[in-house]
């Protein structure tokens, strides 16, 4: 029974990312057609700027981008390109867009793949520790910090990590070294700063969340049930109040992901110069290269409804009080 | 209650005329351009005047109670004492400081009061790097920056602007995000499911790329930063409007309003809008910060108004000279953390004091 009404649900739900990756694209599209600028006209002060002639390149760049087509061909361009594959030429790099994205993202996924797990760890740590002691000392100065680091404006955060353990303690280098391998413990040490700074946002966050949801739970009937029948207490935590804080704990944190994660690695790694997604897209900017901004923010977009998208049905899947049909 | 009415419609009709002789005025009589955001300031401040101010008045004696709920919590109170000074400093500020943007190579890399900084600069007349050490004086409070531009005269240009931003687009966003929540609620079915996958949509994008994107595209500007983070950060008001709207939507009060005959827009506007105020309130204290932010992180990164100095600004001049003048980026990453940190301290303090379940 649960299976055949869990398909249908995943079925439903696959049909609404679709339709929702549609509407992100038509956005775009909508965007980029209605600013004052088109990316030919940037694309064409480019080449204009090297001296070509000006009535030549309108043409070849008015082909190029089909510009001269009419505006319901060009969206369906827009958007065939993109499913296919083709994400456009990046003329700052000379590479296709693809080429450049498939070489950078590692350094963006390792940064938020460490930042979470640093900040994941922790964060439900402290807060299951200050929901189990509310209103002692720990859980205060736990809350207190928490409220710091969800207020200090993470790049403002790194430049101050550079400052003092970069520049005054000479401790770390102030810049990316991309010529140390990946797997390596040299790499590994010139992410701390990083991860510090993506992290702390999110690991006070982590723990708010995490007090709360837990805190909920505490005060339920069940938990008194279970510490009346002489369970121990660590089983209590463990087993009936933390497996209950799990679930949307793991939502809000998903949700982090899209609202907060990407903004704030975009920020740090500009700030350290890790040559991730939001450095290629940051550099792009100033290059006028319209091609990589836009793949940037769709890749993005695109990753939160395939989040969202896995969150949900697993939530679904795990939490047996939930049926949609 | 009809006079009442009468009186909103009213306004409205002013506001509108106001709004309208404004743009009559900027194309036809005067030459230079009327700056974009001061008609965001009028129909701001027309739709607070209209759909906050009267309800607030009309239950004075809650306000007041919800007050001294609010003063009992002292950082809260510490917060708005912050924010208070900060908008303060915005307006009085300029008058007292020295241009921001002045440069003066003679005074550049001077350290704040109360610091001494040995730097090596080179001689012309001897051809020789000499060694010296510079004190800050008062004539710059807080020092200058690599070119000589005066620290405190910049941070305060970066409050106003910041502040500006901040009450300008959550204003913005709140007034888009509750109309679609309350509508979208109120209205149901087709037009709710419309709104609400719009809304999902919006929400796909993650708010900073975004922000990134469409700034890209349109321009750097103060009024563009304005109504871009506006009209991208409406969509958690929304859901929680909506929400809120929903479970307001069948109580007694709206039913005898019905009852009554009242149109659909009546009972939105003077029925359900003042009875989300307090969350609106809570909303906007706890989003001004995450706007702030963003446009500093804007700025930072280069894509802000270059028209204007904002923290974000500075703060990037700052990291390009952390090993000769780190107080440039000291201050005013400083300044953004301490204004957020009042807005987060004020908001969490009038969510307590609305919440009737917390004993304060």
């Amino acid at each position: 029974m649960k299976k055949t009404w869990l398909r249908d649900y995943i079925i439903k739900r696959l049909l609404y990312a679709i339709i929702i990756a549609w509407g992100i694209l038509t956005v775009t599209f909508v965007l980029l057609r209605i600013g004052p600028t088109s990316p030919a006209d940037k694309y064409l002060a480019n080449l204009a700027a090297r001296g070509q002639d000006a009535a030549q390149v309108i043409a070849a760049v008015e082909a190029r981008y089909g510009l001269d087509q009419p505006i319901y061909a060009q969206y369906l361009n827009y958007i065939g390109n993109l499913v296919r594959g083709d994400w456009g030429w990046s003329f700052s790099t000379s590479m296709p867009v693809m080429e450049l994205i498939q070489t950078h993202w590692i350094y963006s996924f390792q940064l938020i793949l460490l930042s979470s797990i640093f900040a994941g760890i922790i964060g439900i740590l402290i807060g299951i520790y200050s929901a189990v002691r509310q209103y002692s000392k720990t859980d205060y100065i736990a809350t207190f910090f928490s409220f710091i680091g969800i207020s200090i404006p993470n790049f403002w955060l790194g430049v101050m990590l550079i400052l003092l353990f970069a520049v005054q303690f000479g401790l770390f280098k102030t810049y990316y070294d991309t010529s140390l391998p990946l797997f390596s413990l040299a790499n590994l040490k010139q992410l701390i700063l990083p991860v510090i700074t993506l992290g702390t946002g999110m690991l006070a966050g982590y723990t708010r969340y995490t007090r709360s949801a837990m805190l909920d739970n505490l005060r339920k009937e069940f938990v008194r049930t279970a510490r009346a029948k002489g369970l121990p207490e660590r089983t209590v935590i463990g087993k009936h109040v933390f497996r209950n804080a799990i679930l949307p704990l793991i939502t809000i944190i998903m949700f982090d992901l899209g609202s907060i994660v990407f903004g704030g690695a975009y920020l740090t790694e500009i700030v350290f110069g890790i040559p991730g997604l939001g450095q290629i897209s940051f550099n792009a900017i100033f290059a006028d290269d319209y091609a990589v901004v836009v793949a940037v923010t769709l890749i993005a977009a695109f990753l939160i409804l395939m989040i969202n998208l896995v969150t949900d049905i697993t939530y679904t899947y795990l939490d047996p009080r939930i049926r949609y049909d | 209650m009809t006079k009442r009415f009468g009186m909103r419609n009213l306004a409205l009709i002013v506001l509108a005329l106001m709004l309208g002789s404004t743009v009559l005025l900027d194309i036809f009589v005067i030459e230079t351009v009327v700056e974009p955001l001061v008609y965001l300031y009028i129909a701001l401040g027309g739709i607070f005047i209209i759909y906050v101010i009267p309800p607030l008045y009309a239950s004075r004696r809650l306000v007041s109670y919800y007050w001294q709920r609010v003063k009992r919590n002292r950082l809260a109170v510490a917060g708005l004492g912050f924010i208070l000074f900060l908008i303060l400093l915005a307006i009085v500020g300029p008058f007292f400081t020295a241009d921001p943007t002045a440069v003066s190579f003679e005074e550049k890399n001077i350290p704040p009061v109360g610091f001494t900084l040995k730097e090596s600069i080179y001689e012309l007349e001897t051809g020789q790097f000499i060694t010296r050490t510079a004190t800050g004086y008062w004539q710059h409070p807080l020092g200058t920056d690599n070119k000589g531009r005066d620290l405190l005269a910049m941070i305060i240009s970066g409050a106003g602007v910041s502040l500006q931003v901040g009450l300008l687009a959550t204003g913005i966003a709140l007034a888009l995000g509750t109309l679609i929540g309350v509508v979208s609620a109120y209205l149901g079915g087709k037009t709710d499911n419309i709104l609400m996958r719009f809304t999902d949509i919006m929400m796909t994008f993650p708010f900073f790329l975004l922000l990134v994107l469409i700034v890209f595209i349109f321009g750097a500007n103060l009024a563009i930063i304005v109504l871009v983070i506006g009209l991208t950060g409406w969509t958690g008001t929304a859901r929680l409007i909506r929400s809120e709207t929903l479970s307001l939507r069948t109580r007694d009060f709206i039913m005898a309003a019905r009852a009554l005959g009242a149109s659909d827009g009546r009972i939105v506007l003077t029925h359900l809008v003042p009875n989300v105020i307090s969350l609106i309130i809570v909303i906007a204290t706890l989003s001004i910060p995450g706007v702030i932010v963003a446009e500093a992180a804007l700025s930072f990164i280069g894509l802000g108004d270059p028209a204007v100095t904002s923290w974000g600004m500075v703060l990037r001049a700052g990291q390009q000279t952390l090993d000769t003048a780190w107080w440039v980026a000291v201050a005013p990453g400083m300044m953004l953390f301490l204004t957020v940190l009042a807005f987060n301290f004020v908001g969490d303090g009038l969510r307590d004091a609305f919440d009737p379940r917390s004993s304060l």
